[in-house]
């Protein structure tokens, strides 16, 4: 059953290369996302009882333990949310003719392709096919971000193509090297399994797992987006379609960092304690935290905001990880749920923003309040809960990242962390929060209500799931964070 | 034997050599598609050791896949794409090939420190070709920075990869099948999509000069 | 007693194969080209009839125009003495290492330019000065190389040099060796002024490095001045040929037959490599000048990498 994950997307994209008629092509997209969460939701029925999901096919090449599954969920849901919002998109900019029905084939069948390139990342034990599917991912989005062809399309697409290519060969290196730390350990027709390497990972080598780490964490790291090999990000995520923008910050960031966290959980219990890979973690997490917030000050494309902002949260990821106590991991899995939702609404809502204005500048956008009410309201709420305010979701991981900081007697860090997070909020009701006064220039042409309805539907469901989040945890999803989290520790007595 | 690779890996490390003192579109293809080969050879000498010692045919395999995507597929696939822009010799750089040279020379140097006296190594021989594959790596990364031009960062993508599958090779006795395969697989992908992207460049930049994509900053 | 002979014969040997050595290169260029060309003992013919012609000396000329080419014959016969010719005779005398041999030549170097200068001719100067950079650029090439052979033979002295390859099977596979070997042959291309250094049977302004020193020179102080060159030709390639390959140990017999077997042997090499450089003459076309350095750091790369090779293999 858990195999239709895999086969799902591969017909979406076949289908898609076959049918001509657009309202087929979106009919295919919203049904083939439809499937795979059902899928998905069978899937987490069973690894909350089961503890894992795997099938002897290949000698176990699909597993699925409560790690991946939230990976996974999270892929899911926001890739059946962009999908029904990119049916509403992209009527919208066929009917002001910028795209012909060619391009919208082309869009699907990449975006499937996309999207099972990142389900295979997470759904594989062997840590070098995950090492292959998020190259895939890379390949496959090169497309989608270089969609409308323009220079700084093109542009973004090269960088993004060429500098996560190179980071993710140094990601290869890494994993080299932890072939090389468990060759004694593992026998070779079983090497790179992740279970087997994290059971057998006190025998594994010590300094040549630790240069592994270092290569893997600045590998993946180039992929989530940690500075200082973040130069891709901005560019690559303000120039790509809004639904794909979403996908790309809520969904492949979350895989790349993934990628890591395997990783770290080997590196940790062999290593016995986490000073090694924490400081190198967090040292990455700060300086990504405070590379965004000095960009944020001085951005005029919201898109290249929104991107930055992404970078920070990535990096707020990388410090909670890197603390590496329970209440720190439960804080990174936590915000890496409420992080994807609440960046895809903004994403979402600046896609409609986009198509309303057709300006990508923050100076061009006024009154938004009055022309787009359900996607100004997305925005504006978006933007409070983005910068951690109550009540929605991010503050609360914020909140348990600060306490896991000051219970750890790390209070240079946690004051510095709070400084820059009030850093970062200053920045953008700067410059963003004008853009909600004002009458809106150019009024008549613009109109007002909303453009994309499905896509205001996706955006109101957003909206309640964050506000939801951060009010109340259901005891499913914690049940299913806490089981991660043992994962991750794995037995090391913290 | 062991003699054997020792020179094919001082080999494979003196073409990438070859490959950053040179200033040729040309001229790179063929130098990637010589130390393709010598790869080639290295994957098949080691695989037919293995196939006489325990009867696993994976390396030959391999090196049958080396010999088909990198010395054959790759630089026609090259060729076609730099047969659509007018470009044929690289007239500026930051600096000028001995001072390239010699900075290649201190990236051996370092590999050899960094890399040397893993303690997971056994033996004197298997760190001589760590040392040389690795500094292939590094070399490759050099290589990517200092070309202002497109298609010299596709190159130095590809020796690195070259470089990285050496590496695995000598260290580890290559990576496991499923995943060798796959990195392939990959690999051609990326050629394709850089090839591609290269070509719209030249179509709206009216050129391939990294430093004329400067559109997006700050 | 022994040595004295053999002192005399090698001398004999050096003097007599060196014209040898362009004769073939010039012949085998001459037949790629379809052409017959000049018989391969011209040279010996040339230099016969440049002794018995009269000089003519500028009279703006001091007195370095016309001790330069003695000393250039001086100090390339003495280098090649320092050489090992055949691999039979064990290291009896210590007279020099490969430090003086190199330096011994860069003396003959150092005086053929002071005298491209000494006349005041344009070409003299510029052939000088090109000569300049050229050598000193290559300069780092020879020493690492051959020092990195020194240091595995744990000596400077050729001698001892030659004695430890012949008990290395098949030098060529091994990676030092190799990388050393390579940077030989591109040091020989150098040194010896042959494409794609620089022309030897060119006379244009554009081409001319170590023919624009010899402009000025006539008569006996030409002979001079090209049996030196040639002479220096040889050395490089004995280095590469003796210490390289000294594949002399299927000779068992030993006495005055072995050093005669084995000199027939020697040149037979020799002419193998005088082979491989014309080859490489034809092949090429000569660099740009200012394209000379890349040349040069690929010499000095190969001899790096044959350094760091030796330095990871183990000291």
């Amino acid at each position: 059953m858990g195999l239709i994950l895999w086969i799902t997307p591969g017909i979406a994209v076949l289908l898609s290369r076959i049918v001509n008629n657009t309202k087929g092509l979106h009919a295919i997209s919203v049904c083939a996302s439809f499937v795979l969460l059902l899928t998905a939701g069978f899937a987490t029925n069973r690894v909350i009882l089961y503890d894992t999901l795997a099938y002897k096919l290949f000698g176990e090449a699909f597993f699925i333990d409560a790690l991946s599954i939230i990976v996974l969920d999270i892929i899911i849901l926001i890739g059946f949310l962009v999908a029904v919002y990119s049916v509403g998109y992209l009527n919208e900019e066929c009917r002001h003719e910028k795209i012909s029905q060619k391009k919208i084939k082309f869009y699907y069948s990449m975006m499937y392709v996309f999207m099972l390139s990142m389900i295979f990342a997470v759904t594989v034990k062997n840590i070098g096919i995950m090492w292959v599917a998020i190259e895939a991912t890379t390949l496959a989005s090169a497309f989608l971000v270089g969609f409308s062809n323009d220079k700084r399309a093109l542009e973004a697409a090269w960088k993004y193509v060429i500098i996560c290519s190179v980071g993710i060969a140094t990601a290869l290196v890494g994993i080299i090297f932890l072939h090389l730390a468990s060759i004694d350990v593992v026998s070779s027709s079983n090497a790179l399994q992740w279970d087997l390497l994290f059971d057998r990972a006190e025998n594994l080598n010590s300094p040549v797992l630790r240069l592994s780490f270092i290569f893997i964490l600045i590998g993946f790291g180039t992929k989530a987006g940690l500075a200082p090999m973040h130069t891709w990000l901005p560019d690559a995520h303000s120039q790509a379609p809004s639904p794909i923008s979403a996908l790309l910050s809520g969904v492949l960031l979350n895989s790349a960092m993934y990628a890591v966290l395997r990783i770290l959980a080997i590196v940790n219990r062999n290593l016995g304690d986490s000073s090694f890979t924490g400081r190198l973690m967090i040292a990455f997490g700060l300086l990504s935290i405070c590379a965004a917030a000095v960009f944020i000050l001085t951005q005029r494309d919201y898109k290249r905001l929104l991107a930055y902002s992404s970078i920070e949260h990535m990096g707020i990821i990388a410090l909670a990880f890197g603390l590496f106590t329970p209440l720190s991991i439960f804080a990174g899995l936590f915000h890496m749920i409420n992080h994807s939702f609440t960046k895809s609404m903004l994403f979402l809502a600046s896609g409609n923003l986009l198509q309303k204005y057709g300006t990508r500048e923050i100076s061009g956008i006024r009154g938004l309040l009055k022309t787009l009410p359900v996607s100004g309201t997305a925005f504006l709420l978006g933007l409070f809960a983005i910068s951690g305010t109550p009540p929605f979701s991010i503050f609360a991981s914020e909140v348990n990242v600060f306490l896991s900081l000051f219970y750890e007697k790390h209070y240079v860090l946690g004051g510095v962390f709070i400084l820059l997070l009030a850093f970062i909020f200053g920045g953008i009701a700067v410059t963003l929060f004008r853009i909600f006064y004002g009458e809106p220039a150019r009024g008549a042409a613009i109109g007002c209500g909303e453009i994309n309805r499905p896509g205001a539907a996706v955006l109101a469901a957003l909206l309640v799931i964050i506000l939801a989040t951060g009010l109340w945890m259901p005891d499913l999803l914690k049940g299913l964070i806490t089981s991660a989290q043992m994962i991750m520790i794995g037995g090391l007595s913290i | 034997m062991e003699h054997y690779f020792d020179v094919l890996s001082v080999l494979i490390l003196l073409s990438s050599f070859v490959l950053v003192s040179n200033k040729r579109i040309h001229a790179y293809i063929k130098t990637f598609r010589l130390q393709s080969a010598l790869i080639a050879l290295t994957a098949g000498v080691m695989g037919f050791e293995d196939v006489v010692n325990d009867g696993n045919y994976d390396v030959l395999v391999v090196c049958a896949i080396i010999i088909a995507l990198k010395v054959i597929l790759i630089p026609r696939l090259l060729h076609r794409t730099y047969g659509n822009i007018e470009y044929r010799v690289e007239k500026d750089f930051f600096f000028n090939i001995p001072i390239l040279v010699i900075i290649c020379c201190g990236l051996v140097v370092f590999s050899y420190f960094s890399v040397s006296n893993i303690g997971a190594l056994s033996g004197l021989h298997i760190n001589l070709q760590v040392v040389n594959s690795f500094s292939v790596v590094l070399i490759g990364f050099f290589f990517m920075i200092s070309r202002k031009k497109a298609l010299g960062q596709i190159i130095g993508y590809l020796v690195i990869e070259n470089g990285i599958f050496v590496t695995a090779m000598f260290s580890t006795q290559g990576m496991p099948f499923i995943v060798d395969v796959g990195i392939f697989i990959d690999l051609i992908t990326a050629v394709l999509i850089m090839g591609i992207m290269v070509i719209r460049i030249n179509d709206q930049f009216e050129s391939i000069d990294v430093n004329k994509l400067k559109n997006l900053k700050g | 007693m022994i040595s004295v002979a053999y002192f005399i014969v090698q001398t004999v040997v050096i003097l007599l194969a060196a014209p040898l050595v362009n004769g073939i290169i010039k012949k085998i260029k001459a037949l790629s080209q379809k052409r017959k060309g000049a018989p391969v003992t011209q040279l010996y013919f040339d230099l016969f009839k440049l002794f018995k012609k009269g000089m003519v000396v500028s009279d703006t000329a001091s007195w370095i125009f016309r001790a330069a080419p003695y000393v250039v014959f001086a100090t390339s016969l003495a280098a090649a003495l320092l050489v090992p010719v055949t691999t039979m005779i064990p290291s009896q005398w210590h007279a020099g290492d490969l430090i003086l041999m190199v330096y011994l030549l860069a003396l003959g170097r150092f005086f053929m330019m002071l005298a491209g200068l000494d006349t005041a001719s344009a070409f003299g100067g510029m052939g000088s000065s090109r000569e300049a950079m050229i050598s000193s650029l290559i300069e780092p090439s020879i020493l690492v190389s051959l020092i990195t052979v020194g240091l595995i033979a744990k000596s400077t002295d050729l001698y001892r040099i030659m004695e430890h390859m012949k008990g290395v099977d098949a030098p060529l596979i091994h990676p030092v060796y190799l990388t050393a070997f390579l940077a030989l042959l591109i040091i020989i291309i150098a040194e010896t002024a042959r494409i794609p250094v620089d022309d030897p049977s060119t006379h244009l302004e554009l081409t001319m490095v170590h023919e624009a020193m010899l402009l000025e020179y006539s008569g006996r102080s030409l002979a001079l001045m090209e049996l030196g060159a040639s002479i220096k030709q040889l050395v490089f390639i004995t280095l590469a040929v003796n210490i390289f390959i000294p594949n002399d140990q299927f000779i068992l017999i030993t006495g005055a037959a072995a050093v005669f077997l084995s000199l027939v042997i020697y040149l037979i090499k020799v002419i193998l490599i005088a082979a491989v450089i014309a080859v490489a003459e034809i092949c090429t076309v000569k660099l740009r000048l200012f394209s000379v350095p890349n040349l040069a750091a690929l010499s000095f790369i190969l001899s790096f990498v044959g350094f760091m090779q030796y330095f990871v293999l183990g000291r």
